[in-house]
């Protein structure tokens, strides 16, 4: 039974928050959101359905408003979805990324165990935690070698998870999602910096497209089949943690392909180099094993990347066409 | 020129040892004094108006930039820290910004500024948490299980990261337990050493302990200290494992520290179950080979000596009157 349970999510406005929040309204859930108070609100993601969950302003970086929030809410189930998630950024504001990213966690568990121990939390990790991998492909038992301020907050989130689970027996669980994209996936990512531009290049609003190393590959998956992941690692019995990906990679230049071709472009013809976009310390191939996922929770991707490609060129193009 | 070094937590059991070598070694020492997170001074008094103290403190960034702008350090020894275990349950988010966050606000404020000076990180063996393979390596894989661990982990892989990435002299050390006559009372070894000593001089009756069968990989951290030196003279910035190899458990402390007394340790410990920890730890045991063949380095002084030196200077200061 879901019907008129209650859910807290943090991050609601971002990507993965969005379609979280949509899945469980379905399911009849009651659905809270954590926002932070901002000068210019952007709910662009959540706009369809912002009449339906109810918001409430929340900051990760202040444990009282945590507190407050969840003493209100009481809510069955946590998903922590919020960080400054931007490896980048991450690199210059280091300091900002461990207060948010990592302490958010220890944050939202300190106010879970005081006025609502037995809520189940889900916890947003990430495969940036295997960075420098040492096998391949991953799974939940691949050690870390994080390699950004981003991904060390992040296994910094899934230990203290794990810790708060077996010290205090909370249902917490950490889920490591590979990448994960969509149309509503910030233009800083480079999938939908690609579809985003494949859509004006097409439109002719630009002319060229500028990217780092092409040759970089990421296992990446469609964030609507994800979200459906974290939910249910919360309906089973036992609070375990679990690697979610599609097993397969993809290179930038195959993203690149398959979306100029979706708008009947060929590639080479607008894409450039620049070795300003090439991260340092990057990562190796990160591939994900994922058959705990499938054995357990009887999870697998269903939408291919080609398809998935597809849906981001087309949804940039009906956008940029309404501009 | 008179090399400077900049060491935080020097007022702790590591830190005022460290100081004192590098006093020895004619460095020009500075030293970091939270004032609100601040032990006192006993483990540096005697040597305390040789060193240069300023404060501030590892959550304040200014406070550091200003210490860095001043003295110009050529290596930095980050001591300072919350360490003990069970406060880490109760300020978890305390821990993570000292403990780890302070070093994200030292490795900026060197590499925007100060991109020559070396810094060593101070990392626990606990880091481990309940390793799966045995005697740990600097390639072991880490499983923390508190949140001091957690945050001393997170702090390793941030100094990896920043040393890949910019060139930095960063370097994280990680130390298997070590004890000394400046242990923190609320450390185990300490606790028997010096409760030993009171039952000897008919101050106290009896000695409440948790797990007698605990093992632990115990150093003598005046050997410890040398270790984190010798990392920064070298040619390349590497982590290294610094620990003895053997395992002892807390039943041998109570055996050695009695009997030196003339105690038979079995009349006076007793058993609390709220000693235990929530998660006790598989005992970690560390390989310190590398340490040995790139740095030189092995212990010099026993677990035994140790604990008799430990237990000497507890009685000595009762003796004096020292409260205790």
């Amino acid at each position: 039974m879901t019907k008129g349970k209650k859910v807290l999510i943090t991050g609601i406005t971002g990507q993965d928050g969005s379609y979280l929040a949509e899945f469980l309204l379905k399911k009849g859930y009651q659905v809270y959101g954590l926002t932070r108070r901002t000068s210019t609100p952007n709910y662009e993601r959540i706009k369809d359905i912002v009449d339906k969950i109810t918001l409430i302003s929340g900051d990760l970086l202040d444990q009282h408003s945590l507190s407050h929030a969840i003493r209100e809410i009481q809510p069955d189930e946590v998903y922590n979805l919020a960080a400054q998630s931007f490896v980048p950024t991450s690199w210059s504001q280091p300091v900002l990324t461990g207060e948010f990213t990592a302490l958010g966690v220890t944050r939202t568990l300190e106010a879970l165990r005081i006025a609502k121990p037995d809520a189940k939390f889900y916890q947003a990790s990430s495969s940036e935690m295997f960075g420098k991998v040492r096998k391949t492909p991953q799974n939940e038992t691949t050690p870390f070698y994080p390699r950004s301020p981003y991904g060390v907050a992040k296994v910094y989130g899934h230990w203290i998870t794990v810790n708060y689970r077996e010290s205090y027996n909370m249902f917490a669980v950490s889920g490591i999602l590979f990448n994960h994209e969509s149309p509503r996936r910030g233009l800083e990512f480079v999938t939908r910096k690609i579809s985003h531009a494949v859509a004006r290049i097409k439109l002719g609003k630009q002319k060229k497209l500028k990217l780092g190393n092409l040759e970089s590959k990421r296992d990446w998956g469609y964030a609507p089949d994800y979200v459906e992941a974290m939910w249910l690692m919360l309906q089973q019995d036992k609070p375990e943690d679990f690697v979610v990906g599609t097993g397969k990679t993809y290179s930038v230049k195959d993203c690149a392909k398959i979306a100029f071709e979706a708008a009947d472009l060929n590639w080479q013809d607008y894409v450039e180099t620049d070795k300003q976009f090439i991260r340092p310390a990057e990562v190796d191939v990160l591939r994900a094993d994922f058959s705990k996922a499938k054995q357990k929770l009887n999870w697998q991707p269903k939408t291919s990347f080609e398809k998935m490609m597809k849906i981001m060129v087309e949804a940039d193009l009906a956008k940029e066409k309404k501009l | 020129m008179k090399k400077t070094a900049f060491i935080t937590g020097i007022t702790g059991q590591d830190g005022s040892y460290l100081a004192e070598l590098l006093l020895k070694k004619k460095y020009q020492v500075v030293g970091l004094i939270s004032r609100k997170y601040n032990i006192g001074f006993h483990n540096i008094e005697s040597f305390k108006n040789q060193l240069i103290l300023k404060e501030g403190d590892l959550l304040d960034k200014k406070s550091l930039e200003k210490i860095f702008k001043t003295h110009q350090p050529s290596e930095v020894y980050n001591l300072g820290g919350l360490t003990f275990v069970p406060t880490s349950w109760e300020k978890p988010t305390l821990t993570f910004d000292i403990n780890t966050l302070g070093v994200s606000r030292l490795l900026e404020i060197i590499k925007t500024h100060h991109p020559k000076t070396k810094f060593y990180q101070a990392t626990s063996a606990k880091i481990f948490g309940q390793p799966q393979t045995s005697p740990q390596t600097e390639t072991t894989p880490l499983n923390p299980v508190d949140p001091y661990s957690v945050s001393k982990a997170a702090a390793h892989y941030l100094i990896q990261g920043y040393r890949d990435k910019y060139n930095l002299f960063a370097v994280s050390g990680i130390l298997y337990n070590h004890e000394s006559e400046r242990r923190g009372p609320e450390f185990v070894t300490r606790k028997i050493t010096l409760q030993a000593a009171k039952i000897k001089l008919g101050l106290a009756k009896q000695l409440v302990l948790g797990n007698l069968k605990a093992q632990q990989d115990w150093g003598y951290a005046p050997d410890y200290v040398e270790a984190m030196w010798l990392m920064l003279q070298q040619s390349k910035p590497d982590d290294y494992l610094i620990a003895t190899g053997k395992l002892h458990s807390v039943a041998d402390v109570c055996q050695i520290a009695f009997s030196h007394l003339k105690l038979n340790y079995q009349k006076f410990v007793k058993i609390d179950k709220k000693f235990y920890r929530s998660i006790e730890a598989q005992a970690p045991v560390g390989n310190a080979s590398k340490a040995k063949k790139i740095l030189g380095w092995q212990p010099k002084v026993n677990f035994k000596q140790m604990i008799i030196k430990m237990v000497e200077n507890d009685l000595k200061l009762l003796k004096q009157g020292k409260k205790l």
